[in-house]
């Protein structure tokens, strides 16, 4: 892949292209995760620095650009407030809150022209679509979440599983 | 095999793909993956399906945040790039010194004897000596690093000269290319505008026994005069040679014109002379630029209005 190659050679230019690749898709997720644009943004500029320099480590052979870009900011973003509720405290109330913001995201910042994500979300049921979100964009563990929402670890697992076969159907 | 089947249920894939796991975890799972097609398969079926799930959250950040994000990057490189930042206040905290503009030149030797005359000054002789030395190295340091940079600078500079004369080169062949894609496209819209003009006779003019595969067409307006040719198949020509175009009117033969190169290859119709009144058109071979009356033994197609 060229843009991976020009990255790989510091190719400055190819960061450009780089960003009108992907930064749409990373700037949703990472808005999605953090909430406020203002947060968002700096989230944005984190990571693509830190794909620039930290380049290197990215292994062609294990996955796709895409994954590993959106799994750096994913986690830039998860650090980012996880370090403001770590000074709130308690680690109960971040995550109802998270999952309350996230409800009210959902209902409110809903664009109709995200056919994909409509056409996505359609297909999950609710409870499927809770943990799927805390996991992808909550950054917590199957274990935590099960904890989390007083479900036993295996039907988390099981729906975790059940969410994921859904939306590689509408992939395929 | 069941027992893949239960590795793959018990949820350390999707925790993989969801980034959650510790870097031993991550390396064993990996591993498996490599010995195991079906874990494999289903790695990638699990973070393609998060992917798109990304994906589909997507949100265009303004133009004004795409510069400021490009922009940032862009000055984090400079921040983080050549040491030549951190070594310039170093030189600026030592200048101060007097000492320094005579120091650097003197042999020790002479230190220890002006030290000699100046009492209480040894003390503060020496260390001042040993930063000359350091100066000097900066000195020589920042220079060399003014000449690499230089170098980077003028290096960066042809390649940017380079670039822009390629980019012009290559908007240049563009709009020459678009030029002729245009030239190209009106031609066609008029002959296409020819051919659907109902005022126009299709004449078919069919081969001779010389020339028994050989076809063309000609389109005549009466009423305008207007006369246009359109091959189908004419035979290469010889050397020196060009087909013209004739009208029969009342068996009286009267020059058409010369065919041009793309007209005789079928490349485009050709507009050919005015012609009053006709009830045949013929084309024969003759040399280049034509004759006032055809050579009948060259004869190659021939058709009646």
């Amino acid at each position: 892949m060229l843009l991976v190659q020009r990255l790989r050679d510091r190719d400055e230019g190819a960061m450009t292209i780089f960003y009108d690749k992907y930064a749409a898709a990373l700037y949703g997720v990472i808005l999605r995760i953090v909430k406020k644009e203002e947060t968002a943004e700096d989230v944005l500029q984190e990571a693509m620095v830190k794909i620039w320099h930290s380049f290197a480590s990215y292994d062609a052979g294990k996955g796709r650009l895409f994954t590993w870009v959106m799994n750096v900011s994913r986690n830039l973003a998860i650090d980012k407030i996880r370090s403001k509720q770590y000074r709130v405290g308690s680690r109960t109330q971040p995550l109802e809150d998270s999952s309350a913001a996230m409800r009210l995201a959902a209902d409110t910042t809903f664009r109709p022209e995200h056919i994909g994500l409509q056409e996505m979300t359609r297909q999950l049921n609710p409870d499927q679509r809770q943990i799927v979100d805390l996991l992808y964009f909550g950054g917590f563990t199957q274990s935590e979440v099960a904890e989390e929402l007083n479900l036993p670890l295996g039907t988390v697992k099981t729906r975790a599983r059940a969410a994921i076969k859904v939306l590689s159907k509408l992939v395929r | 095999m069941m027992d893949m089947q239960h590795y793959i249920e018990s949820g350390i894939l999707e925790e993989y793909a969801l980034g959650v796991l510790s870097a031993d975890e991550r390396a064993e799972v990996e591993r498996v993956a490599q010995q195991e097609p079906a874990v494999a398969r289903e790695l990638v079926a699990i973070t393609n399906a998060l992917d798109s799930y990304a994906a589909a959250h997507a949100v265009v950040p303004s133009s004004a945040m795409r510069e400021r994000v490009l922009q940032a990057w862009e000055d984090s490189l400079r921040e983080t790039g050549p040491t030549v930042a951190p070594a310039a206040p170093v030189m600026a905290a030592q200048s101060p010194t007097p000492r320094m503009a005579v120091a650097p030149a003197e042999p020790v030797t002479a230190t220890a004897v002006a030290a000699d005359n100046n009492g209480g000054a040894v003390v503060r002789q020496m260390p001042a000596a040993a930063s000359a030395g350091r100066t000097r190295w900066l000195v020589a340091a920042s220079i060399a690093l003014l000449l690499i940079s230089g170098l980077g600078n003028y290096l960066l500079y042809n390649r940017l000269r380079q670039t822009e004369s390629s980019l012009e080169l290559a908007q240049a062949e563009q709009s020459r290319y678009a030029a002729t894609q245009q030239a190209a496209l009106n031609e066609r819209d008029q002959q296409l505008a020819i051919l659907r003009n109902q005022a126009f006779q299709s004449v078919e003019l069919k081969g001779t026994p010389k020339a028994p595969e050989a076809l063309a067409r000609v389109y005549y307006n009466a009423t305008t005069k207007a006369v246009y040719v359109d091959v189908r198949n004419l035979p290469e020509l010889p050397e020196g040679k060009q087909y013209q175009l004739w009208a029969l009117d009342n068996g009286q033969p009267v020059d058409a014109g010369m065919l041009d190169m793309a007209t005789a290859t079928g490349d485009s119709i050709q507009q050919m002379k005015n012609i009053a009144s006709a009830q045949a058109f013929a084309v024969t071979v003759e040399d280049i630029g034509g004759k006032p009356a055809p050579t009948m033994s060259t004869l190659t197609v021939i058709g009646n209005i």
